[in-house]
């Protein structure tokens, strides 16, 4: 139980490097040759971020690789140190670096006025960037931030119960919700919703197309009860009354990793950062798992999965924003994206903003862990290739989060509907703005 | 050329008592046969006082600094200056707004409540417990005493939220040995339920504060006089009569401090429901204890001014009780 235990802490601790690491580097195709800016020697920019392990070495790699642009990494020792020195430097006007890793919103950034409009620089290459990347990096349809890649959701089932069941793979919501049914019939759980985690509501009422919180003018206009965010919350609240799912909490990963591995869990939504994890704290079930788009709306115009990012900016002040953006695009190219690969752990950052990461995928997919390992690393550039990227959480995101966590704990325990808990939240957020002084609307 | 000396200038600025009874001390001598102003007791008393320094500037920096600057936090306000919440933020003086919040506020009173019945079964269970594992220590002979004292000990230094994943982890109804154990004897017990949280948790308090308190009480049993015991055992007295009788008002004093320091733990409940929050989320909520609702309240929500407030609120919540409970079992002196 011990090395079990202790073997779980050291996966945990590489999975969150590599997240970290993932969410810092990027990488790429599509080389695009640099055109110089200015034909009187290299401009200089600095970039501030708070990534220990890679960041130097990309910069380094960077200006190795041309010499337009002389850029400088200066690492910050975490994301509210490099916010507390980045306002500082803002209210002193100097020493205002040229980017700087997003450390809130992107809105937060804009309504600031410290993010840069680059929309002109941006769209020279949006070719270099998925879908999603781009709307991460868009506030009211300009471009403030750079290009982000999300990591995107799908959908991993265990094949091996789904064959004995005789249940098919749902395509939609509501299928998803029949085939829980079929499998409530004989004891098996179609998913798992921690009580303490509302991240799964999150992410579906993002892919619904709520948005809970939107800017118009000078204030904000806050939704969480809008027939989308309905739409999504009825998937859950019907899994929910006819107990379709389990309630393990990530506080006992032991038992939840035993409960994952037992086969009485059909199916869970999933990102490429977890893999590593399950598959080894998964043995059983090794080899029973398949890949698979996650369940769409049934009244969606196309298919799309959640996720979203936080994107980088180039401050207002800063005099290179062409050379900033040739350095981000830069990093799409395959030589940035090995540039980013960490010199301890050899493992590689997901290019999660490029338009096809294909050929870095077979890194992310663990040996022996799908039934199929060549068809889940296509699930997985499919399901970035289509992630929204862009989900607002408006200027009181820390405070509302652990009511919404309440609310969806009572929700899930079936002491409340997910109706009431996201009334009972928007309330809150409500009341929370009116003490903070901010102003806002609750839509009607 | 001024002969005076250094003590004397200082004895024409400031007055100083007069010279101790007993004559002209050996030490600080004064060339003129003036009055001694730095006589050697001065100087003695100085330099026992001085050991204090290291305590006076830990307890200044650490607790009177940080309080003062609490009070002061606590009589502003903190808002936005408008807008979309980005420009900037406006502090003006509450005077006493936050407290008066802060005495209405539904959920921080709620939790307050909820810990109090908590206490009361937890304080006393935790103070029964360790008596009668002191009693029993001091029963038994001195060489088996030491070893179960260390060993009763470890829980104590194990760090709380250390303790609590230990436990969260003996509790799992999947992986943890307490669910097969009890299935053993025909009981279906889930200590990660709604209704087994608070048992959960009491449990885990109890273990962990067991030691420490066991060990205060055995040292107090320690300093009773044995020639009473003896007397008692001619009179005829047995063990149990002994130990209820003369040790138990004996260790009185020290029950009294073992008492208020449970009390006051129990009061800033904090880390265990913390961490028992993700398996129970429906029954223990952000609020759910008076010490929760000031971390949310400083740290999630971002409203310092009224977390201090609470926190003030809080301590003389901790005062009170304590004063109520040293007074009531402080009461009857033997």
């Amino acid at each position: 139980m011990r090395t079990n235990r202790t073997r779980w802490t050291t996966m945990g601790v590489a999975a969150a490097a590599t997240v970290s690491l993932a969410a810092c580097s990027s990488g790429g195709s599509a080389a695009e040759p640099d055109e110089p800016a200015e034909q009187a020697g290299p401009v200089s920019i600095e970039i501030w971020g708070w990534d220990a392990e890679t960041g130097e070495q990309i910069v380094d790699a960077f200006n190795e690789a041309q010499d337009d642009v002389e850029a400088e990494y200066v690492l910050q020792a975490s994301n509210v140190a490099t916010q507390t020195n980045f306002q500082n430097a803002m209210e002193a006007g100097s020493g205002v670096p040229c980017l700087v890793q997003g450390f809130a919103p992107l809105t937060t950034m804009v309504v600031n006025g410290w993010a840069q409009d680059i929309t002109e620089y941006v769209e020279g290459s949006t070719d270099l960037y998925n879908e999603g990347a781009l709307a991460a990096a868009q506030v009211d349809g300009r471009y403030y931030g750079l290009p982000a890649g999300s990591d995107a959701q799908f959908y991993m089932v265990n094949q091996k119960t789904f064959d004995e069941y005789d249940v098919e793979v749902p395509t939609t919501w509501d299928e998803f919700v029949e085939v829980g049914r079929e499998l409530k019939k004989d004891g098996v759980d179609i998913t798992n919703l921690a009580g303490e985690d509302p991240t799964p509501l999150m992410h579906l009422a993002q892919q619904a197309g709520a948005e809970w919180f939107a800017i118009d003018g000078d204030q904000w206009v806050v939704n969480f009860t809008d027939e989308r965010t309905l739409a999504a919350a009825d998937v859950f609240q019907q899994l929910i009354d006819e107990d379709m799912v389990s309630n393990q909490t990530y506080m006992d990963r032991p038992a939840l990793y035993k409960y994952f591995d037992s086969g009485k869990m059909a199916s869970t939504t999933t990102q490429w950062w977890s893999l590593t994890g399950l598959q080894t704290n998964m043995p059983d079930s090794a080899g029973d798992w398949t890949a698979h788009p996650i369940p769409q709306f049934a009244d969606a115009a196309a298919p799309v999965t959640p996720g979203r990012a936080t994107a980088s900016f180039v401050p207002v002040g800063c005099e290179h924003p062409e050379a900033v953006v040739a350095f981000h695009d830069w990093r799409t190219t395959p030589e940035a994206i090995e540039a980013g690969r960490n010199a301890e752990t050899g493992a590689i950052g997901f290019p999660t903003q490029i338009p096809d990461p294909s050929d870095y995928v077979e890194e992310v997919v663990p040996e022996g862990f799908f039934a199929d390992d060549q068809a889940a690393a296509d699930e997985i550039v499919s399901a970035q290739t289509h992630v929204i990227g862009k989900f607002e959480l408006g200027p009181n995101y820390d405070a509302w989060f652990p009511e919404l966590q309440d609310q969806w704990g009572k929700a899930v325990a079936g002491e409340i509907t997910l109706e009431e808990a996201l009334t009972a939240v928007q309330e809150f957020v409500a009341s929370d703005l009116e003490n903070k002084g901010i102003s806002y609307t609750v839509a009607e | 050329m001024s002969v005076n000396t250094q003590e004397d200038r200082a004895a024409a600025r400031e007055p100083v008592p007069g010279p101790p009874p007993g004559g002209r001390p050996r030490g600080g001598s004064s060339p003129r046969g003036r009055t001694p102003i730095w006589n050697w007791r001065t100087a003695q008393n100085a330099k026992g006082a001085s050991l204090s320094f290291p305590f006076l500037a830990g307890f200044t920096l650490f607790v009177i600094v940080p309080v003062a600057m609490a009070l002061r936090e606590s009589v502003y306000t903190t808002r936005s200056t408008g807008g979309l919440g980005f420009g900037g933020e406006t502090v003006s003086f509450a005077g006493l707004d936050n407290f008066a919040d802060g005495f209405v506020d539904g959920s921080f009173w709620s939790g307050m409540f909820r810990v109090f019945l908590y206490a009361l079964i937890v304080v006393p269970l935790t103070q029964v417990l360790s008596l009668a594992l002191a009693l029993l220590l001091d029963a038994a002979r001195r060489r088996a005493a030491a070893r179960f004292r260390v060993a009763l000990l470890l829980p104590y230094m194990v760090p709380g939220i250390v303790a609590t994943m230990v436990w969260i982890y003996q509790y799992s109804p999947v992986v943890g040995p307490l669910t097969p154990f009890f299935a053993f004897f025909g009981l279906d017990v889930n200590f990660f339920s709604s209704s087994m949280v608070w048992v959960s948790m009491g449990n885990l308090a109890v273990w962990s504060a067991l030691g420490f308190t066991m060990l205060i009480l055995y040292g107090a049993l320690q300093s009773v006089p044995h020639e009473i015991f003896e007397a008692a055992r001619l009179d005829g007295a047995s063990e149990l009569r002994i130990a209820w009788s003369i040790k138990v008002p004996f260790v009185r004093g020290s029950l009294v401090l073992t008492s208020l320091l449970s009390i006051i733990g129990t009061l800033q409940l904090f880390d265990q429901p913390l961490l028992f929050r993700a398996v129970t989320p429906e029954t223990i909520t952000r609020d759910f204890t008076p010490a929760m609702m000031i971390y949310d309240q400083a740290f999630q929500v971002g409203n310092l001014n009224y977390a201090t407030a609470l926190s003030v609120i809080l301590a003389l919540v901790v005062g009170v009780a304590s004063a109520i409970i040293y007074r009531f079992i402080n009461r009857e002196e033997p």
